[in-house]
């Protein structure tokens, strides 16, 4: 047996467990840094990345414009509806916010803020090369003041993920279906708090769910639910998606609402990283 | 075998093994199948294993199983161990069972990512997360379409192997 092990590479096999043994410490040592060798690699790969998807776009692009411009058309048609309900909204919301302003000053109360101080923006580059976790490679890295745990939101503010690893012009995000995804999350119609949650069964769907839920909260479909920003990691406010169902666990005790998020991650070209913010409460 | 050949062997598989990375990491994953997005590498670790034997094979594993921590995401070194093993036993496995030939290849993948998933699916049940149901249904997907490709990957090592030199001495 020896023998057998000693012509078929046992020198080669303790060399493999030295360098996973390495790589395991680099990783947990680094935090969320990419270790050199999958800095080197991405980095390298980055002009293949771009000219792939450069090429993916422009086909894409070419294929929208040949057969979807009477799909375009009546999607357009629905928008201008929209506008208009929301632009009727809006004036309802600016004499709401008028009045809050107002009653504020009566109170002495600061006023409610919520800015991102610093915005990168990044193309998407790359998908996840696993089954086994949902996520994005981005065009921006530490290079530009990306760091770990920081939060990538779409151009319409709904949260795509968490950045989970950085490299020099290059970073991993964990979009918010991953199976290790757990954040603080906010049902907007009720206020109630609860813990957003990747699900492996639900990631295949590309779903997610939202568990810890208040005590007698009647959610209904359609429910809008926020990040909290409980903790001060994440902003608060960033909209993850919404309640398609609720369903009751495999203990049959508790409750918890699937969750579809609000963005599209199968079509995502542009993201936003927030590498700062201020919230007032 | 020269010291100039064995560099020049293993720099053709290397090169070899780009257009797999290429495919698997940058052109597959955007068109999942089942839909699943096949694992190429450890096919092609596999391949050159099924060819070259056991201590050819733990060494390409070797260098694909790190290539594989680079480009997978949260595998913190498991693959370097999992391909290099997965290429010293498909070698053996080939030398002293079964065929150097594309059946011999076949059923060594087959085992080579059953193992890798069965390793990932217990690393997830130990940390509390995934249903057993769902993970094996992708394993077994996963799996199923990765096979597909054991054709074209065997058939691109099996063009490099026939143009190399054959005895490796290290």
């Amino acid at each position: 047996m020896k023998d057998f092990f000693r012509r078929n590479g046992l020198l080669i096999l303790i060399a493999a467990i030295l360098l996973a043994l390495v790589t395991a410490v680099v990783s947990a040592l680094l935090g969320g840094v990419a270790d050199p060798f999958s800095n080197l690699a991405n980095v390298l790969t980055t002009p293949v990345r771009g000219a792939i998807n450069a090429v993916v776009n422009w086909t894409e692009e070419r294929y929208s414009d040949a057969f979807e411009q009477e799909q375009l058309k009546q999607e357009n048609e629905e928008l201008k509806k929209r506008l208009a309900e929301l632009e009727e909204k809006e004036r309802e919301y600016e004499a709401a916010l008028q009045e809050n302003e107002r009653l504020r000053n009566v109170i002495d109360l600061r006023p409610k803020e919520r800015s991102f101080d610093e915005l990168e923006s990044a193309m998407v580059t790359a998908r996840s090369a696993s089954n086994w976790a949902s996520t994005l490679t981005l065009s921006k890295g530490s290079a530009q003041g990306v760091e770990a745990d920081d939060c990538v939101v779409d151009g319409y503010w709904n949260l795509v993920g968490i950045v989970a690893e950085v490299g020099e012009n290059w970073c991993t995000v964990r979009t918010l279906i991953d199976s290790d995804t757990e954040l603080g999350g906010q049902i907007s119609r009720t206020g109630g708090a609860a813990i957003l949650e990747g699900d492996f069964a639900l990631m295949g769907e590309g779903k997610l769910k939202l568990t810890f839920l208040p005590e007698n909260s009647q959610l209904m479909s359609g429910d809008l639910v926020t990040t909290s920003g409980r903790g001060g990691v994440y902003p608060s406010g960033l909209v993850a998606g919404h309640v398609e169902e609720v369903r009751t666990d495999a203990s049959g005790i508790s409750q918890y609402a699937v969750i579809v998020p609000e963005t599209d991650l199968d079509n995502l070209k542009q993201v936003f990283i927030i590498k700062d913010f201020t919230i007032v409460e | 075998m020269t010291t100039q050949d064995f560099f020049i062997k293993w720099g053709v598989y290397a090169l070899a093994l780009l257009p797999v990375w290429f495919c698997e990491c940058f052109l597959l994953n955007r068109l999942p199948l089942l839909p699943v997005t096949p694992m190429l590498l450890p096919l092609a670790a596999v391949s050159v294993a099924v060819l070259e034997g056991a201590v050819a094979g733990a060494g390409f594993g070797l260098g694909v199983g790190m290539l594989c921590d680079a480009v997978y995401f949260g595998t913190n070194g498991a693959m370097t161990i999992g391909i290099c093993v997965a290429g010293m036993v498909a070698g053996a496995l080939a030398q002293y069972l079964l065929r150097q030939n594309l059946l011999g290849c076949l059923l060594c993948s087959l085992l080579a990512l059953a193992a890798i998933d069965a390793v990932r699916i217990l690393a997830r049940l130990l940390r509390g997360s995934g249903e057993p149901g769902a993970m094996l249904s992708l394993a077994g997907r996963e799996i199923l379409v990765s096979l597909l490709f054991v054709f074209p990957v065997y058939a691109l090592f099996l063009w490099v192997y026939r143009r190399v030199p054959k005895k490796t001495v290290l």
